[in-house]
């Protein structure tokens, strides 16, 4: 629910409450008003009869309709008393509630009981038409709530629904931070200032995580290099015992897989860091078709039977290094892990892409072959990066990767669509 | 010592030794230093640098034939030398070194006009085999014939000779051959001539004995046309192409 609309029915509940205490109220103010009015109605035409009395000073006791005085022989004058009682009603002809005046007033020596009546204002009908112009009142408020709330909050919600809009759009890499213009409120001021300090607090954490992780991996290149370089010089003075060339030659091998691992791990890094971003239609057929062309005489070498059923011009959303990394990545993989004279089948249509190979069984669970180093023990050479680099693009690219080992032989299929 | 300087370059003018002078642009004190010691051992002449001053206080007052340079340098970008150079010295050969091995560099690095791109780690030997390859990309010993001993390679029209026969080789031999010559007399990996002959797509296979039937087939090939065989296994684990001189 909205917020103005909730705020608008909020009012209105509490509105209900107020206009029933403001009935209430209304009721008692225009009732005390009608019975001062009838009282001052009452006394003014006391006064009246008072003089006509004394003008005619009557003997006899006189009754008319809402009047009646007697003469008294005996008794001493009164204060004025109002009292409530029924008269019948000659027009309406039925018992009507009254207002009733008694007072004795000597007049011309004389004493005199007079009593006036006057039909009053009845609760009932003061507390319905209270009732009823509350109930329109409030009627009237609650459109007007309603209309006026949703098109106030068009616009107070302006500023608010702008910076919905920007954080939205916000992205972690992008080099500028959110910049909100000013607007009128201040609850939107101070959200709009803490959102800009907020994201750019992250983009500088972002920023100095990725140098790190950039900067590891590039730092340890050096070393190696270093490293490398020292064994090769070590190597090519030929004083070496054939057991120490050996452990040389181990070492310089260590040395390239560190590299290579740190390599990975900055790729992997990367891609969690979204540095690609390129999102474009990458013809897949084509991309597919030019790496095997390049791993064509290691295909050869390594005397693998390779079958392709491509078709042709598949076309997929994506960055287009990730595609080639995927790629290489799936094909270094099935050659790898592949036997001598082995075979290799790929296959590509508009939904999927398909890479199987012989190869002996794993000896790892299949649901955690993507798992980073997570690999055969029995085959110790590989990175154990490879897959966990292919699903995290397949993760990042929107597509599904699943492993199956069927008849002696790997299956590694992408599903393009979800 | 001096049997590897002999390296001997056949020429119209039939120059036996030509000095390369090189200019490292390296950071790194410990690298520039095993750089320099490997390269003099090659024959070549080196100066270092280690920041962008330094590089352009240089390049401003001498010449030098190839600039080996890093692209991360304490003062700045070494893209920023190779912008500044290119237009002072459009002769020179520029090798970029990368720590980073990310494409944009490697584009960026060869967009504005350098000859090659070597990510870190790499092996010397592919060091030298890339600044032999500028050499003679540019020219820069006159010709592009190599000759050692018995085996001439042309390296533009990619024809070698064994004692003026023609030797068929595959596009892989040839390079290999290329590779033992330029880097003769030093011991050479399987792991550095697969990554030389293969590049990144090593990573596809599990070991690197298929080195071995190159180098058999090669080796079978110099022997049928009668060149003498200069390729000595080192216990198995290692190449070297010997020449005496």
């Amino acid at each position: 629910m909205k917020l103005i609309l909730k705020f608008t029915l909020l009012f209105l509940l509490i509105s209900l409450g107020v206009f029933f205490v403001g009935g209430v109220i209304t009721y008692q103010v225009v009732k005390k008003e009608i019975d001062e009015e009838q009282e001052r109605f009452l006394l003014e035409r006391l006064e009246f009869f008072t003089n006509w009395i004394q003008k005619h000073s009557p003997e006899e006791a006189f009754i008319r309709e809402k009047i009646q005085i007697y003469p008294l022989n005996a008794g001493h004058e009164t204060d004025v008393v109002f009292s409530d009682t029924v008269v019948m009603h000659r027009t309406l002809e039925r018992l009507e509630p009254h207002i009733k005046l008694d007072v004795i007033r000597a007049v011309n020596g004389r004493l005199y009981k007079i009593s006036l009546f006057e039909i009053i204002v009845e609760e009932d009908d003061i507390v319905d038409s209270v009732r009823e112009s509350m109930i329109k009142i409030y009627l009237l408020l609650t459109v007007v709530m309603l209309v006026v709330g949703s098109l106030v909050g068009v616009i107070l919600f302006r500023p608010f629904n702008q910076t919905l809009d920007q954080i939205k759009n916000f992205r972690l890499d992008q080099n500028s931070p959110l910049e909100f213009s000013k607007t009128g409120t201040v609850e939107f001021n101070k959200l709009n200032s803490f959102v800009q300090e907020m994201t750019g607090k992250i983009q500088r954490d972002y920023r100095s995580l990725r140098e790190f992780t950039e900067n590891a991996s590039h730092e340890m290149q050096t070393p190696l290099t270093n490293a490398i370089g020292k064994l090769e010089l070590i190597l090519s003075s030929g004083q070496l015992t054939e057991e120490n060339n050996d452990r040389i030659i181990a070492t310089l091998s260590t040395l390239k897989h560190l590299s290579k691992m740190g390599n990975s791990l900055n790729l992997l890094t990367k891609i969690d860091n979204r540095e690609f971003e390129k999102i474009e239609q990458v013809n897949l057929s084509d991309k597919l078709n030019a790496a095997i062309d390049n791993f064509s005489e290691l295909i050869e070498l390594k005397s693998l039977d390779l079958k392709s059923e491509h078709e042709q011009n598949v076309l997929v959303a994506m960055d287009a290094t990730l595609t080639t990394i995927l790629i290489n990545n799936l094909l270094s993989n099935a050659i790898r892990h592949n036997v001598e004279h082995g075979s290799i089948k790929t296959f590509l249509d508009q939904k999927s892409l398909i890479i199987k190979n012989t190869g002996p069984a794993l000896g790892v669970d299949p649901q955690a072959m993507f798992d980073r180093f997570r690999k055969d023990q029995r085959k110790g050479d590989g990175l154990g990066l490879g897959l966990a680099i292919v699903k995290k693009i397949c993760d990042y690219s929107g597509f599904q990767v699943q492993y199956a080992y069927e008849n002696e032989n790997h299956k590694l299929e992408i599903l393009f669509r979800k | 010592m001096s049997g590897r300087k002999n390296f001997k370059i056949s020429s119209k003018t039939d120059r036996i030794f030509v000095i390369m002078k090189i200019l490292l642009v390296e950071d790194n004190a410990e690298l520039a230093q095993n750089m320099h010691s490997y390269l003099s051992k090659e024959g070549y002449v080196c100066e270092e640098a280690s920041t962008v001053e330094q590089a352009t206080s240089k390049l401003v007052g001498f010449k030098y034939d190839v600039m080996v340079l890093d692209l991360m340098l304490p003062d700045g970008s070494g893209l920023d030398v190779l912008r500044w150079a290119k237009q002072e010295h459009k002769d020179m050969g520029i090798l970029i070194l990368s720590a980073k091995n990310s494409l944009q560099d490697k584009i960026e690095g060869l967009e504005l006009g350098a000859d090659d791109y070597l990510p870190k780690p790499f092996h010397f030997s592919e060091l030298n085999a890339r600044l032999r390859a500028i050499f003679r990309r540019r020219q820069l010993q006159g010709s592009s014939t190599i000759t050692c001993e018995d085996i001439n390679i042309d390296t533009e029209t990619h024809v070698v000779k064994v004692n003026d026969e023609m030797l068929d080789l595959t596009r892989k031999e040839y390079e290999m051959l290329l590779y033992f010559v330029v880097n003769k007399n030093r011991v050479l990996t399987k792991q550095s001539i697969a990554e030389h002959l293969w590049g990144d797509y090593i990573d596809a296979l599990d070991s690197f004995d298929f080195v071995y039937q190159h180098i058999k087939n090669l080796r079978k090939k110099i022997a049928q046309a009668g060149g003498k065989d200069s390729i000595q296994t080192m216990y198995g684990s290692g190449y070297k192409f010997e020449v005496y001189q």
